[in-house]
């Protein structure tokens, strides 16, 4: 037997060489008729761009997509943005902030994500109790207004009443990122603001001043903040709710988390009321990017595809389909969205965040209260 | 690629027969192609430089493991986690980081972090012997907080051990944890909340220190009729309580106020190596991997698709936050060192005998001017000679010198206190014989005479000699002054450092007689080695 078994593996071994060596030879064929695109992505797109079925859509529109990761809120610094074919961030500033540094042709956005507060069901009670958030169906909506007013009289979880479980000297906080870092926080910072404002999205300065010092103190306040949106979300899944009673997250997470049969009955989700959407916005750089964006825009299974990673797209129906399977209890549709400040708004009030953090930088807004010098 | 890998495992066994069959030329060639593609040795394909905390050595079976599943081996280089943190800082190359968390190094060199990921978790807790924890009511005791604690303290029946903070990790984790508990806010630690007087008097129960949690646990075992409580990692106590050589369990005790967990996160600081790092985070964040994990560490898992078991408590842990800035973190280590902790008498038994001329006793200057304000650099500047605390030098050689007493009141080091000791330290003459023993009984007088004056110092004995005794008292003979000493005495520990020809057997039976730890100064650096024993005084 031995004799034998030498050279047999050796054709085999030789054979399969040859196929392979065809078959890549044929795969080159095919991709000289096809478009290769390049481009640089939030993280939290990673996954749905490395998932086969995505690929093999973006093929049969003869597109290969190549993509790397960054904090959507460094893309725009990356020095090598001009060699890209398009930018995908997560978050309409950090789109904006792109499109300054590089001239977009087009953009798109072919999905969203409502900005949604992971809690759990003995939190919630205590909410819907002391009159902070209403029960609907299966989800809770959340005062802002009356959250915030709690969270800047520095009021802690043992200050409420009806409270029997989680009577705890905590300060009454919502967890999130590092702001300097990362959409998800900047995304809170614009709720935050606007609430804040009176429900008016904040425009200048004078109105900056009027909410100042109460929207750097919420992040502030927090102690040690991690940069990538996974970690508050991960922590509230490991840690439960001694770490986390309320985390700023994407409702992506939240419905991907579901999809992966990751979440126990006691986990709920609160829309806080208003809410603001993360858009995520592809900037075109080339024609290849405009295909792209086009493709993720129109196609239907890229579409259908996008909402089994959480996201919202124009296909309402498939996303109703894909949380009822999942009994993913989500608000269907949400009529109290704020929109986002100006990118320069956003980053003159990150710009105090980074100030406190790190003292030789002067207060940008310490005159504030006092006419400005 | 995939199918010429799995037939190179079949291939490999048979290589003998494939010779023999008179195919050699075939087989030579196959053999090259299998080389090529990686699959006919067993080495690993990747190897990653990986500055990392001591604790985690107990975590090399699972790297094993990885390394036959992945081809990634994991080169472990262990060091104390701000000592690790502030290399890096200063540039020093590595592909990852790993320490029990992440946070003074994401404050103190962020930019250097391209990815991290939890790995497994550990909070910080007390332990309190069973019997004491049962008279205290302590036992089950969801209401407990730390404010509980120091008042039990403060009547002297808790005696605990703790780390160093400024030295190992459980230590930080600790500190932080009881200034945001005694700061009284629920939120993040400012200069203006910390209540120094009350960490003051709960650091007064801190029976014993030392610059490692592993040394700690060891202490623990050998002193348990004296102490009564400890300060560490969950995993170290769970993993004491199963281990058979406690008289009585340690009872653990979560405090209402809160705690902080140890996360563990894998960072990765070589963005070049992405992929094995990804192949590394992937491979350990496994359900299966994680379950291992939790039997062979008693850290719980780090992700939520593995619950931790029945050993781990259930009830709720209270997370208090972790400092935002380095200012609250530093000013925090350098409160407990000058203000809140015991203050210290540290003696050093010096040899300046005449085989210590030339490099080494330029070297045991250096080690001592550093100590005294010389060394700026971050874990200088945590290693030096703290306020309020006593430095006895006692040099000897044929016989004892006369000792020299400092009490350090200004920390500068341009102030005339820290400046006093770098003198006396520069002006060291080695000549003549050495005396070991008799200076160590003279060291033990002074500590014990300076003991009945102040019982609330924390006394210790550093012994540095490069020979061997050879004029005044034998061991024997100190050995039997040192038993008749009253119990107090006793308990001060002698930490010898071993240096040039000093005998390696002699040392290591003084620190197991008296409870300290040998440290090697041969190989390195003296001034490396007396920033470590700083851990322990």
């Amino acid at each position: 037997m031995r004799r034998w078994l030498g050279p047999l593996l050796g054709i085999l071994l030789l054979g399969g060489v040859g196929i392979g060596l065809y078959f890549s030879a044929h795969e080159q064929q095919l991709l000289t008729q096809q478009v290769t695109v390049r481009g640089v992505i939030g993280s939290e797109k990673e996954d749905f761009f490395r998932d086969p079925r995505v690929i093999e859509a973006l093929r049969a529109r003869r597109l290969i997509v190549n993509v790397e990761k960054a904090g959507s809120r460094q893309i725009a610094t990356l020095p090598n943005l001009t060699s890209y074919d398009f930018a995908f961030p997560a978050g309409l500033p950090a789109a904006e902030k792109i499109g300054r540094q590089r001239r977009a042709l087009a953009s798109y956005t072919p999905f969203f994500t409502p900005m949604v507060i992971a809690s759990w069901q003995l939190i919630a009670k205590v909410l819907v109790a002391n009159n902070l958030a209403r029960q609907a169906e299966g989800h809770y909506f959340l005062d802002m207004k009356k959250l915030i007013e709690l969270m800047n009289a520095g009021k802690r979880w043992r200050d409420l009443a009806n409270n029997p479980d989680y009577a705890v000297g905590k300060n009454i906080l919502i967890s999130s990122t590092d702001a300097r870092k990362s959409n998800s926080a900047a995304m809170y910072l614009a709720l935050f603001s606007f609430v804040a404002n009176g429900d008016e999205v904040v425009q200048d300065e004078s109105q900056i001043c009027k909410i100042y010092p109460a929207f750097r103190d919420v992040f502030l306040r927090q102690g040690f903040t991690e940069y990538s949106s996974e970690a508050p979300f991960e922590d509230y899944l490991v840690m439960g709710v001694g770490k986390s009673p309320l985390v700023m997250i994407y409702e992506s997470q939240f419905l991907q988390q579901a999809a992966h049969n990751g979440l126990r009955p006691e986990m709920v989700l609160l829309y806080p009321e208003p809410t603001v959407y993360t858009k995520h916005v592809l900037v075109a750089f080339t024609e290849a990017g405009k295909q792209l964006g086009e493709a993720l825009e129109s196609d239907p299974a890229l579409r259908r595809l996008a909402v089994e990673y959480g996201f919202r797209t124009t296909d309402v129906a498939y996303f109703r389909e894909f949380t009822g399977k999942y009994k993913a209890a989500v608000a269907d549709a949400l009529v109290n969205v704020a929109e986002p400040p100006s990118y320069d708004i956003i980053e003159a009030m990150i710009g105090s965040i980074e100030a406190a953090l790190d003292r030789s930088r002067p207060d940008p807004f310490g005159h504030c209260g006092h006419p400005k010098p | 690629m995939l199918v010429i890998e799995t037939m190179a495992g079949v291939k490999g066994g048979n290589m003998a027969a494939v010779r023999k069959t008179g195919f050699g030329g075939w087989a030579l060639a196959l053999c090259l192609l299998l080389v090529l593609s990686a699959g006919c040795n067993r080495e690993p394909e990747t190897t990653l430089k990986v500055l990392a905390g001591s604790e985690l050595q107990d975590m090399e079976p699972v790297l094993r493991d990885m390394e036959a599943a992945t081809g990634v081996r994991l080169q472990m280089d262990y060091a104390g986690s701000l000592d690790g943190a502030e290399r890096l800082a200063g540039g020093e190359k590595a592909d990852l980081a790993w320490f029990s968390h992440g946070k003074y190094l994401s404050l103190l060199a962020g930019s250097r972090v391209a990815a991290q990921e939890k790995i497994m978790l550990s909070p910080v807790v007390l332990g309190v012997r069973e019997s004491q924890a049962r008279i205290w009511g302590w036992t089950d005791n969801s209401n407990l907080t730390w404010r509980d604690i120091a008042a039990k303290v403060t009547s002297g029946e808790l005696r605990y051990a703790m780390t160093d903070p400024t030295s190992s990790n459980t230590g930080l984790t600790a500190l932080i944890g009881l200034a945001a508990a005694f700061s009284g806010s629920g939120e993040t630690l400012k200069p203006e909340t910390i209540d120094s007087a009350a960490l003051k008097s709960f650091f007064a129960g801190q029976a014993l220190t030392a610059g490692s949690s592993g040394w700690l646990a060891e202490r623990y075992l050998s002193e348990q009729d004296r102490l009564n409580g400890m300060i560490n990692y969950e995993s170290v106590l769970l993993g004491l309580n199963a281990g058979g050589q406690l008289r009585e369990k340690l009872v653990l005790v979560y405090p209402k106020e809160g705690i902080v967990t140890a996360d563990y996160p894998l960072m990765l600081l070589n963005p070049a190596q992405r992929e094995a790092y990804r192949k590394v985070v992937d491979y350990l964040r496994t359900p299966d991997t994680q379950r291992k994990i939790m039997d062979l560490t008693l850290r719980r898992p780090a992700i939520a698709a593995v619950k931790p078991d029945a050993r781990f408590s259930d009830r709720l842990l209270v997370e208090l936050p972790f400092p935002n800035s380095l200012e609250v973190i530093d000013r925090l280590l350098f409160a407990y060192l000058d203000e809140q902790r015991r203050p210290g008498h540290a003696l050093f038994v010096l040899d300046t005998s005449g085989s210590m001329s030339g490099e080494r006793i330029q070297q045991l200057k250096t080690a001592l001017v550093n100590l005294a304000g010389a060394d700026r650099s971050l874990s200088g500047r945590f290693a030096r000679f703290r306020s309020r605390e006593r430095i006895t030098f006692i040099p000897f050689s044929s016989d004892v010198q006369p000792a020299q007493n400092f009490q350090v009141g200004d920390t500068a080091a341009e102030g005339n206190d820290m400046r006093a000791i770098r003198q006396a330290a520069l002006t060291l003459q080695p000549r003549g014989g050495t005396a070991i023993f008799s200076a160590l009984q003279r060291a033990y007088e002074i500590a014990g005479e300076a003991q009945r004056n102040d019982l609330s110092r924390y006394y210790s004995i550093v012994l540095m000699t490069d020979g061997e005794s050879n004029e005044g008292l034998s061991e024997a003979e100190f050995m039997s002054t040192y038993r008749k000493l009253p119990e107090a005495v006793r308990q001060v520990r002698v930490f010898p450092v071993l240096f040039g020809e000093g005998d390696v057997k002699v040392m290591k039976r003084l620190a197991e007689a008296t409870g300290g730890r040998v440290f090697d100064g041969r190989s390195g650096s003296l001034s490396q080695v007396f920033k470590v024993i700083r851990g322990y005084q």
